[in-house]
């Protein structure tokens, strides 16, 4: 079992580095440049603020985009939060589909180890993965910080990552779930689901008859300016989050196991 | 008595409507290399499959070396070397770090093995799999099949992409494995191979398993190859029927040369593919 993690995140290795530092890299960009925009930004913060739906949907008339927390949240929160969910959705939904789709399945499950192992040494290899993300990504922000001066709050900071960890699982476990039914790797339909499930959080925040449904969307508990305005997220929309995740990835166990496997 | 190592009974796989095998029932014996015959799309890979537990089956049982296909598949596969017909492995890595990984995953040191196979089947381990031919990408699934010595090979169409020095070091490292008590059930469409190397047989046509026998019994078959010289005419043709009956149809011809021998494994093939059976008993050449 060892050896198919190690190889999983071995092959999953290089897009990671390439996600974390493009999303990471992006964000201590921001974080850099916080310190000559901070002048400027108090100037628009007001105008910010008052924006109507789109302050509404991306939190700025809870938090000032003139304060560094408010910046993140706004900024960086955005950036990271589309990041994780699409590498997420990306290694989630090809890490089945990929070995039928590349015809390595046959190699695969030639090897003397059943379904059960593999299919669990490889959803630990896209845990490890999402992990390392968020780790790479959270040593940036952090490094910016440092160079920085300041921080926006150890606390939210350390709540934003988690919860953004378990939005980017439940994602994955999601596309995971939906890559044990596909004999092709598409990784199109994985970012599509993030996106629209990213877009969905947007509209409840801004259409009245769609914010009791909110919860359905794994944005919703994970949102940065809701953390660092120390709004509460839903209980609901964790605990379905969690309850998916655990749904997910015992549905792909289940009908992967069943399977029959591509030539 | 030999043991038997692969036992199917009564196996039967569809793809939805589609046909796939049909309550197949074969033994191969330990020691045997088996030759598995049959036309594209007979279900020989389909059956093949099914031992390697690929594919989940309605009906029937399958065991290896005595236990059931099911429920011990991981057991099964550390004694099981496999060759598919077309060779796909991790583009990104070397041959060495796949033979590695193959090894790691069995938990046996095949270093040594390894070492004589990529010798004799003269492989570059530190090439990459993507800059592999499919006869180099061939051996070097060869080579992940022998490497850990195991007690049953399972080859589907082990030969195709090598050149015919390759097939012949192949087949001289399988009769080595056999003689060291390995078993073979190798599937292939080139009936010298079935000939020359295989000592059963089992043909298979349109998910039907036709018949298994040695490949001797086979070929000492009722049907006979004729050939003569009659009326300054020349015929060949096969004949199935009592071999008493046969003079007597030819007493009242002039026979100028008569010859009755043995058919071949390529015309018992062909009898059995032909979809009208009673061609045989009078099959011009």
């Amino acid at each position: 079992m060892l050896t198919i993690w190690k190889h999983e995140c071995k092959s999953n290795f290089k897009i990671l580095l390439i996600w974390s530092l493009s999303v990471g890299g992006m964000g201590l960009l921001c974080i850099l440049l916080y310190q000559s925009m901070e002048g400027s930004m108090k100037n628009i913060a007001e105008n910010f603020a008052s924006m109507g739906a789109f302050s509404d949907a991306f939190g700025m008339n809870t938090l000032s985009i003139g304060s560094l927390k408010g910046y993140f949240a706004a900024e960086i929160g955005t950036i990271h939060g589309l990041g994780s969910s699409m590498f997420a959705a990306s290694i989630g939904i090809s890490i089945l589909s990929k070995e039928e789709d590349a015809h390595t399945a046959e190699y695969l499950f030639s090897l003397p180890l059943s379904r059960k192992k593999i299919i669990t040494s490889k959803v630990a290899a896209f845990f490890s993965a999402i992990l390392g993300f968020q780790i790479i990504c959270a040593l940036l922000y952090a490094l910016g910080f440092f160079i920085l001066g300041e921080t926006p709050g150890t606390f939210a900071f350390i709540a934003f990552m988690l919860a953004q960890l378990l939005m980017s699982l439940e994602i994955a476990a999601v596309c995971f779930c939906i890559s044990a039914f596909l004999k092709k790797n598409t990784p199109g339909v994985g970012v599509g689901l993030a996106l629209t499930l990213y877009l969905f959080d947007l509209l409840a925040r801004i259409v009245p008859a769609l914010k009791n449904f909110i919860f359905l969307t794994p944005f919703s508990y994970c949102n940065a300016t809701d953390i660092f305005s120390k709004i509460e997220a839903s209980g609901w929309s964790i605990l379905l989050g969690c309850l998916l995740l655990a749904a997910c990835l015992l549905l792909g166990f289940i009908i992967y196991r069943r399977k029959d496997l591509a030539s | 008595m030999k043991n038997n190592i692969i036992e199917i009974e009564h196996l039967t796989k569809r793809y939805g409507k589609h046909r796939g095998v049909t309550n197949v029932t074969l033994a191969v014996q330990e020691g045997d290399i088996f030759g598995f015959l049959g036309p594209n799309g007979a279900g020989k890979s389909t059956t093949i499959r099914s031992i390697l537990g690929f594919l989940n089956y309605e009906e029937g049982k399958i065991q290896v070396c005595g236990l059931d296909a099911i429920h011990n598949h991981e057991a099964i596969l550390k004694n099981v070397g496999y060759i598919p017909s077309e060779a796909w492995f991790y583009p990104e890595m070397t041959v060495n770090q796949l033979l590695q990984m193959s090894a790691d995953v069995r938990k046996v040191d095949c270093r040594a093995e390894k070492e004589m196979l990529c010798e004799k089947l003269e492989m570059d381990v530190n090439r990459k799999i993507n800059e592999l031919s499919l006869g180099n990408r061939k051996k070097v699934s060869i080579i992940c099949a022998m490497q850990h010595k195991p007690k049953l090979f399972i080859f589907d169409e082990p030969t195709s992409g090598l050149d015919p020095l390759m097939q012949n070091t192949f087949f001289e490292l399988l009769s080595d494995y056999v003689k060291m008590g390995a078993t073979c059930m190798l599937s292939t469409h080139v009936l010298s191979e079935v000939r020359n190397y295989c000592n059963k047989v089992g043909m298979m046509k349109e998910g039907l398993l036709l018949c298994t026998d040695s490949v001797e019994n086979l070929t000492k078959s009722s049907a006979k190859r004729i050939r003569m010289i009659r009326n300054k005419e020349k015929l060949d043709y096969l004949y199935k029927g009592n071999m008493n009956d046969i003079y007597k149809e030819l007493a009242g011809y002039d026979i100028q040369d008569l010859l009755i021998e043995e058919p071949s494994i390529e015309e018992i093939f062909m009898h059995y593919y032909k979809k009208e059976t009673s061609d045989v008993n009078n099959m011009e050449a």
